[in-house]
């Protein structure tokens, strides 16, 4: 799962991907939980899946397979609704809150650009900051 | 706060099921007026301190919403076809105090004259109950000064407004980036883009917070209490008269009829599921479109055999959602609009319908960009995105700050053949009957979204965007805007309350929420149902006072 999340978002040298998130974590804890009962063994079969056609290109799983050859296999299967399924929870352990276990030191804010913060001043963005109402309405 | 509570067995004036828009007003009116008021409302009475900005929790998990506790709502186009599990947006509202007043977006436009009798200038449509209301923006517009004054709206007057007797209370909100695109581009074609008012404090007001921007008004509460709620607002002042007892974690399931077809009070469960019963004088139903209709079908009785005030048959009937229709853009600079409330400036300009368009149908467009980043990163970018990989990961990127949407709010026509129902094979964690929707967009509707979001794609052109992308107009599934089921007219063979809110059928109850609309008006439906409510609630006392109940 963290061989396969690392490839949903992954990691560059800019910016931090689904792996520093520790978006894995919250997957674990997400397979314990009722709300997804329902989707927790067709992401266990697509795992497992994923490393029967790591072994018929003799590795011993997905995660030992180069990240090139990885993206592959991922294309293989990007069709299916397990790929669907474990894609959307790569997507929120990487943004939800660090509570749920995942965005871990606020990864994901950084990975959009978001300033994480309880409240804001404006002007909020470059446009509003040029504008020549809003200059006079601070006045 | 500590508030008057009523004994078991003790009769009050009025019993008011929902406090949401509209009952939290008719409760401190009422109150205020001096009766004695118990408001039943289903959810719990959570505090601005619970509230959070969880996005999984509060817009994935639907935690404040009705679809976490009755997860299967059913569809369908016809009566014809079988019923099917609704996966779309369904009948969403809050369940708790102050109902959907506490996570809407706050968008307080009026209705304008047109609104009130477009039937007699446009003229009737087939496949439709298209209609006047009984009443005129005129007769309205003291209860919109009125609703300004007393929750907190803040804005100014625009080049398209209807005639206002007093000034806004309050001064605009900051405009953001997307406003200022969105004036760029109206100017750009010769168009306005006018303050959007709020019912968002941009000063201290009435003992409440101004607004602190931190992004989170639509689909979440707000914590600082500057979002003019009715759990922000009027609640406070219902409770503080004395004579208003809010009682939350109690669910109706029937409004009790006795022999001479008069209502005697309402039967509820409490927060344990037992059964109790709270008597009283006159009724008052303002649950929501979805909730009065089902609570009015479910208090069916051998005097009321198709369910309490539906003689007409239109209980449920004419459900109306408000079309949408959008364009997205991306910037060259940051817009950041994850700050500040959901929207600062509308374009007004397309609001009448036009003849010349070939079909019928009006609305308004703003600018805004209110996605977190798990709904955005789940489904927001432009088709040709990958959705997983190095592209997707460097759109998230470039995207979140950079993007903004022109979202255009529509017209839906009243059509007799959608509707809600009570769904017997679905109930709810209660046990009731759960809701299905039948509905099927006029063909007038589908037409008008797809020229509005052809609207808003010029626009996004004019606006300087450096990308632009649309998504496909989809037939309407649901939605939160719930509106028209127990519509208000002097015909009491055509509607199911009279021009004052009561029930043609039973003279003392009265109903009153989105309900009531006759027609959809442009998309922005709370401060039309809370002048209703204000206006109701002078005449439900004035009728009291005088023994006309």
């Amino acid at each position: 799962m963290r061989a396969f999340a690392a490839q949903i978002i992954p990691s560059d040298k800019s910016l931090p991907g689904a792996d520093e998130a520790g978006a894995v974590h919250f997957v674990d804890r997400a397979f314990g939980k009722p709300f997804f009962a329902d989707i927790v063994p067709v992401v266990r079969a697509g795992l497992a899946d994923l490393d029967a056609r790591a072994r018929t290109l003799g590795e011993r799983d997905f995660a030992s397979v180069s990240p090139g050859r990885q993206v592959a296999l991922m294309q293989q299967v990007e069709r299916t609704p397990f790929f669907a399924a474990a894609r959307m929870l790569v997507i929120v352990g990487t943004f939800a809150d660090s509570a749920y276990g995942g965005n871990r030191n606020g990864t994901g804010w950084t990975i959009v650009g978001l300033e994480h913060e309880p409240t804001y001043a404006a002007p909020f963005g470059w446009y509003d900051a040029q504008d020549e109402t809003n200059a006079k309405h601070d006045a | 706060m500590t508030q008057r509570t009523y004994a078991e067995g003790e009769t009050v004036d009025f019993v008011i099921v929902g406090s949401g828009a509209a009952g939290g007003v008719l409760a401190k009116e009422l109150a205020t007026a001096g009766f004695d008021v118990v408001v039943l409302e289903a959810g719990p009475w959570q505090q601005p301190s619970q509230f959070t900005h969880d996005e999984w929790a509060v817009e994935r998990e639907n935690a404040m919403l009705n679809l976490a506790f009755e997860p299967i709502q059913t569809i369908r186009g016809s009566e014809a076809e079988p019923a099917r599990r609704n996966a779309g947006r369904a009948l969403a509202y809050r369940r708790g105090v102050g109902g959907s007043s506490v996570h809407f977006a706050a968008n307080y436009w009026r209705f304008r004259p047109i609104d009130f009798k477009e039937r007699s200038k446009w003229g009737s449509i087939p496949g439709t109950g298209f209609a006047d209301w009984p009443i005129t923006y005129e007769e309205l517009e003291p209860y919109y000064t009125k609703v300004d004054w007393e929750i907190g709206v803040s804005g100014a007057p625009g080049p398209f407004d209807p005639p206002r007797s007093r000034r806004y209370p309050l001064p605009p909100l900051p405009n953001k980036s997307s406003g200022v695109v969105l004036e760029r581009a109206a100017s750009a074609l010769g168009l306005h883009a006018q303050v959007s008012p709020l019912a968002i404090l941009s000063k201290q007001y009435d003992g409440r917070s101004p607004c602190l921007a931190c992004g989170h008004c639509s689909y979440y509460g707000c914590e600082f209490g500057a979002k003019s709620s009715t759990l922000a607002t009027v609640i406070p002042k219902a409770v503080a008269t004395g004579r208003c007892e809010v009682r939350a974690e109690s669910t109706a399931f029937r409004v009790e009829t006795n022999a001479k077809g008069r209502t005697t009070g309402v039967l509820y469960w409490d927060r344990e599921g037992k059964e109790r019963r709270q008597g009283s004088r006159a009724v008052i139903v303002a649950a929501n479109g979805a909730e009065t209709t089902r609570l009015l079908l479910l208090s069916a009785s051998p005097s009321f055999p198709h369910g309490l005030a539906n003689s007409s048959g239109n209980v449920g009937r004419y459900i109306m959602f408000n079309g949408h229709a959008s364009t997205f853009g991306r910037f060259d600079h940051p817009l950041n609009e994850y700050k500040g409330p959901v929207a600062s400036r509308t374009v007004h300009d397309f609001y009448d319908a036009d003849a010349k368009r070939g079909f019928y149908g009006g609305g308004g467009i703003d600018a805004r960009f209110n996605y977190q980043p798990i709904g955005f990163a789940l489904g927001v970018l432009p088709d040709d995105v990958p959705t997983w990989g190095r592209e997707y990961k460097r759109a998230l990127s470039d995207y979140f700050t950079h993007s903004v949407r022109f979202y255009a709010h529509i017209t839906s026509l009243p059509v007799a053949s959608n509707t809600v129902t009570l769904d017997h094979d679905h109930p709810d964690r209660w046990g009731r009957p759960g809701l299905c929707l039948t509905y099927t967009d006029h063909p007038d509707d589908m037409k008008a979204k797809q020229w509005f979001r052809d609207r808003t794609e010029e626009l996004m052109h004019a606006a300087g965007a450096a990308r632009v992308w649309t998504q496909p107009i989809l037939p309407i599934d649901g939605g939160v805007h719930l509106l028209g089921t127990a519509r208000m007219g002097d015909d009491a063979r055509e509607s199911v309350v009279d021009r004052y809110h009561r029930a043609h059928d039973v003279p003392n109850l009265f109903i009153c929420d989105g309900s009531s609309f006759v027609t959809s008006g442009r998309g922005q439906p709370t401060m039309t149902i809370q002048a209703l409510a204000f206006r109701a609630a002078e005449h439900i006392a004035r009728f009291a006072r005088s023994h006309e109940i």
